[in-house]
């Protein structure tokens, strides 16, 4: 009896376990696992009306993927359209003004409501608003003129003039109409909404679950998203303090860590589990040398100087034992981290000593009075190098110091904290002001990928007591140039505006009007337990979708 | 008693008010907000100066304070930057009840704080318990043993405990127990957070989370405090009424627990009521170390971005509560102390 009873026990639980696995297998996607992320700074606001800040914008990737991302290669690829606007297909007129974004119609909401054009004009509308104390109105409010609706599927962007940096700047962010413009019209602002810290709807391969203000964002796998996840969670965590994320990310704590710097490496790498990589994000350690007639160097302002203090400068060697020259190589141009921008074609000046001796010669600075510094109609060559007090740059410093005095330049180092160093004009910034010949720091462009970095180089943006908040603090003022830099903002075709630059990069590079350090690309560090990972520069998370778990 | 009390509360007012004026004038010397709103790309001259007109930064300092202090709902400011005010004012300042919002997360101070000051209480109340019952003990024992091995010992410990910066203390603590315990094999503890996100924000969890944390603050206060304790038993002990019970023949226990120890409290709840309300203030350096979500990092984030109504609420719920804490004490006093009469 008894056994006849436990039989039948076996049978029914069984039968019940088939049952079960067979409803499973119909059922939607299943999720799994727990990616962790660790932040260093804690993103001040999820709504990107509110926050500039890159941690914001990279969570972004998750929850609410903008009209296009890149990949791996810092390539676009669409994600709310269905191709990316050029000239052959339309997306871009023959005079540059208008944009056309096609919408992928099968792209919802999280919550499954559709996307529309609507929302993308409910957005511009939003950045516009006197209502909304936004962060920023860039390019919105100086480049747009209008943004419409033709059709639900189709955007239209129209400019006042043809815009270069459409494809960083552009609808990276839409806004989800119907949960926010009910907000809007009862509390006449969006500054207060609930959306802004707990955007409940997105669009993106996650959604949004949960933030603890200091403590962790959480996001769900959202099975609406066109490619849907892996992964059943991503939880990212605040860790402030950088020697406590590398406690973590060696006790297998967090899977990636973010911000790291060149002399972790080592150390995180160690135990196997965790790889660093790097990603490109446009800055470089550069030389800025200023060539103003009225702050600089009298040598400064001549081309053959210039070149040999490049020539006099062992780059490669400082980088080999300061740094790794396989993540931080010499640059040679100032856009030699910013992807489809690099050119192969320029090499980073070689160390030369003696090439460097020869050219100060010909120029006319020889050791006159016999000081081992070399002088010219009674002025030393001691050039004035600023830089901030950060220990590596303090020690690249000493290194240049011996370097340049075996060709018989002088040097006087100069050391700012990083408060004053990029003051404007009128604050005192010693930049600004062209107290220094040679300045050290890390710059990108103004948004990259995108290489925009006119406002360096143009004769109008010469800080002066007229113009204190000019960003062009060396002086450079070169008509051909100017010009160049002026053609290349209005050419809406990428690969057109490629090739100004190179003309740009060509010309910056015979006139030694840059000269570059080292990249400094972003670090990350992988546990080998999430896979799938491929990080890019502009939109790191972008392929999340494809991350897996493995315990 | 009741009058005393009143009498006291009364006095804080005008207390209060001082401090907030002397707060929001040093604020000014924080910098900027608007400059870190761009984070990576500062935002343009012509956008700062929209953000300063909208944020209201455009206005004098004393303006500022007033709207801080009691709102500006009774008058309209200019939104759009035609010069023309059209918006009406929305705050009510702080008299009101309104704390203000946060500049950087847009967020009311008061909502934002509330979030936090859980987490640095579980942290800082439970740390301060142990403290006082470590320090207690300890003192005692070295105080009635003084100068034997355990006093030495003890005296040893805490000098090298006193003199541990917080930051070092926190990450040895953190690379032992947390990275090189599990390397090794051995039972290990969590680096960094509350919780561990696989197994969810459990009691079982905030407790494993919190020993590195509250070891940090447990070994550094209790250093000082058990030396504190020390030298105010062994005062009282020499004390001529501690004589006269022994002389009665009154049990050595009974000395210490009903005649020492109460009279050399005094000085200690002095100390502790001087310290409660910094608890609210939570334990920067620990906080930020162990990524502990509470008011220290709070203060400290808000710092960096020159987020003065954030700051000026957390310091004003420090200045209120050691107002409070103050007169706490000294009601107190009077029940410990049979010679303090409050009238």
């Amino acid at each position: 009896m008894k056994q006849k009873l436990l039989s039948l026990l076996s049978l029914l639980m069984l039968a019940s376990m088939l049952l079960a696995a067979c409803g499973g297998g119909a059922a939607a996607p299943t999720f799994s696992g727990t990616a962790t992320i660790t932040f260093v700074q804690e993103p001040d606001n999820l709504n990107p009306l509110y926050s500039s800040m890159w941690f914001s914008q990279i969570t972004r990737e998750f929850w609410l993927k903008g009209a296009w991302s890149f990949d791996a290669n810092s390539q676009p690829y669409p994600e709310l359209v269905t191709e990316i606007p050029s000239t052959s297909n339309g997306g871009i007129s023959a005079d540059g003004k208008t944009l056309t974004l096609k919408l992928r119609p099968d792209v919802t909401w999280s919550d499954g409501e559709a996307m529309t054009a609507d929302d993308f004009v409910f957005t511009y509308d939003m950045v516009m608003s006197e209502k909304n104390i936004v962060n920023g109105r860039y390019p919105y409010e100086d480049f747009v003129s209008s943004v419409e609706a033709k059709d639900p599927q189709t955007v239209v962007v129209n400019f006042t003039e043809p815009f270069a940096p459409w494809l960083t700047s552009i609808f990276n962010f839409v806004l989800p109409k119907h949960v926010l413009q009910p907000v809007f019209d009862s509390e006449g602002t969006l500054d207060n909404a609930a959306w802004n810290r707990a955007p409940s709807v997105g669009v993106g391969p996650f959604v949004f679950q949960e933030w603890e203000s200091g403590s962790h964002i959480i996001f769900k796998a959202n099975p609406n998203w066109i490619r849907p996840p892996k992964l059943e969670q991503v939880f990212i965590r605040m860790t402030p303090d950088d020697a406590a994320q590398e406690a973590a990310i060696i006790a297998g704590d967090t899977h990636i860590g973010v911000f790291l710097s060149s002399d972790q490496i080592d150390r995180l790498e160690a135990g196997g589990d965790v790889k660093v990589v790097a990603t490109p994000g446009g800055y470089n350690e550069s030389w800025f040398l200023n060539v103003n007639p009225a702050t600089a160097h009298p040598a400064m302002l001549d081309v053959n100087v210039r070149k040999a203090i490049a020539l006099a400068t062992d780059r490669f060697s400082i980088v080999k034992d300061l740094l790794k020259p396989d993540i931080n190589p010499v640059n040679a141009t100032f856009w030699d981290n910013t992807p489809g921008y690099a050119t192969d074609s320029l090499e980073p000046y070689p160390y030369d000593p003696e090439q460097a001796k020869q050219l100060l010669d010909e120029a006319g600075w020889v050791d006159s009075n016999g000081d081992g510094t070399r002088d010219k109609d009674g002025v030393e060559l001691i050039l004035r190098y600023a830089t901030t007090t950060r220990e590596l740059r303090k020690n690249v410093q000493a290194v240049v110091q011996q370097q340049w005095a075996q060709v018989g330049i002088g040097t006087e180092l100069i050391n700012h904290s990083s408060d004053i160093f990029w003051n404007n004009y009128n604050d005192g910034g010693p930049q600004a002001l062209g107290e220094y010949d040679i300045s050290e720091y890390s710059q990108s462009p103004d948004g990259p990928p995108d290489p925009e970095a006119s406002q360096n180089w143009l004769c109008s943006e010469i800080a002066s007591a007229d113009n204190p908040d000019g960003a062009n603090w060396q002086g450079v003022c070169d008509d051909e140039l100017d010009a160049l830099f002026k053609q290349q903002a209005t050419i809406a075709d990428p690969a057109a505006r490629l090739a100004v630059y190179r003309q740009i990069q060509q010309k910056m590079y015979d006139e030694v009007l840059y000269i570059g350090m080292w990249k400094d690309p972003d670090l990350w560090s992988i546990n080998s337990k999430l896979q799938g990972v491929n990080l890019s520069g502009p939109t790191p998370f972008w392929n999340a979708y494809e991350w897996e778990v493995s315990e | 008693m009741t009058n005393y009390i009143i009498r006291r509360l009364a006095q804080a007012i005008p207390q209060l008010f001082i401090i907030s004026i002397i707060l929001f004038t040093l604020m000014q010397a924080f910098g900027d907000p608007v400059a870190t709103l761009g984070a990576r790309n500062p935002p343009r001259p012509e956008e700062k100066e929209r953000l300063r007109r909208q944020l209201g930064l455009d206005q004098p300092v004393y303006m500022q304070y007033i709207t801080w202090l009691v709102g500006n709902d009774w008058q309209k400011i200019d939104m759009d930057g035609d010069g023309v005010p059209e918006t009406p004012g929305q705050r009510k300042g702080i008299l009101r009840g309104d704390w203000g919002n946060s500049l950087v997360a847009r967020r009311p101070v008061l909502e934002m704080i509330g979030e936090r000051l859980p987490n640095t209480l579980i942290l800082m109340i439970t740390a301060e318990i142990v403290i006082i019952i470590l320090s207690l003990m300890i003192g005692l024992v070295s105080a009635l043993r003084p100068y034997s091995l355990f006093d030495n010992i003890v005296t040893g410990l805490s000098f090298i405990g006193y003199s541990m910066p917080v930051f070092w203390l926190a990450l040895m603590l953190m690379y032992i127990f947390a990275v090189n315990f599990r390397r090794w094999g051995l039972p290990y503890l969590p680096t960094v957070g509350m919780f561990d996100p696989a197994v969810g924000k459990t009691p079982a969890e905030i407790i494993k989370h919190m020993i590195l944390p509250l070891t940090t603050l447990a070994v550094i206060s209790t250093a000082g405090y058990s030396r504190f304790v020390r030298s105010s038993v062994l005062e009282v002990l020499g004390q001529d009424y501690v004589r006269t019970a022994r002389a009665k023949g009154l049990k050595a226990m009974y000395v210490v627990f009903r005649h020492a120890l109460p009279n050399a409290a005094l000085p200690f709840i002095t100390l502790i009521g001087l310290d409660i309300p910094f608890l609210l203030a939570g334990a920067v350096v620990t906080e930020r170390i162990f990524a502990w979500p509470g008011m220290g990092r709070l203060f400290l984030d808000h710092t960096e971005r020159a987020d003065f109504p954030m700051l000026m609420g957390i310091l004003m719920l420090i200045s209120i509560a050691v107002v409070i804490f103050q007169i706490i004490t000294d009601v107190v006093y009077s029940f410990v102390d049979p010679r303090i009469r409050l009238e």
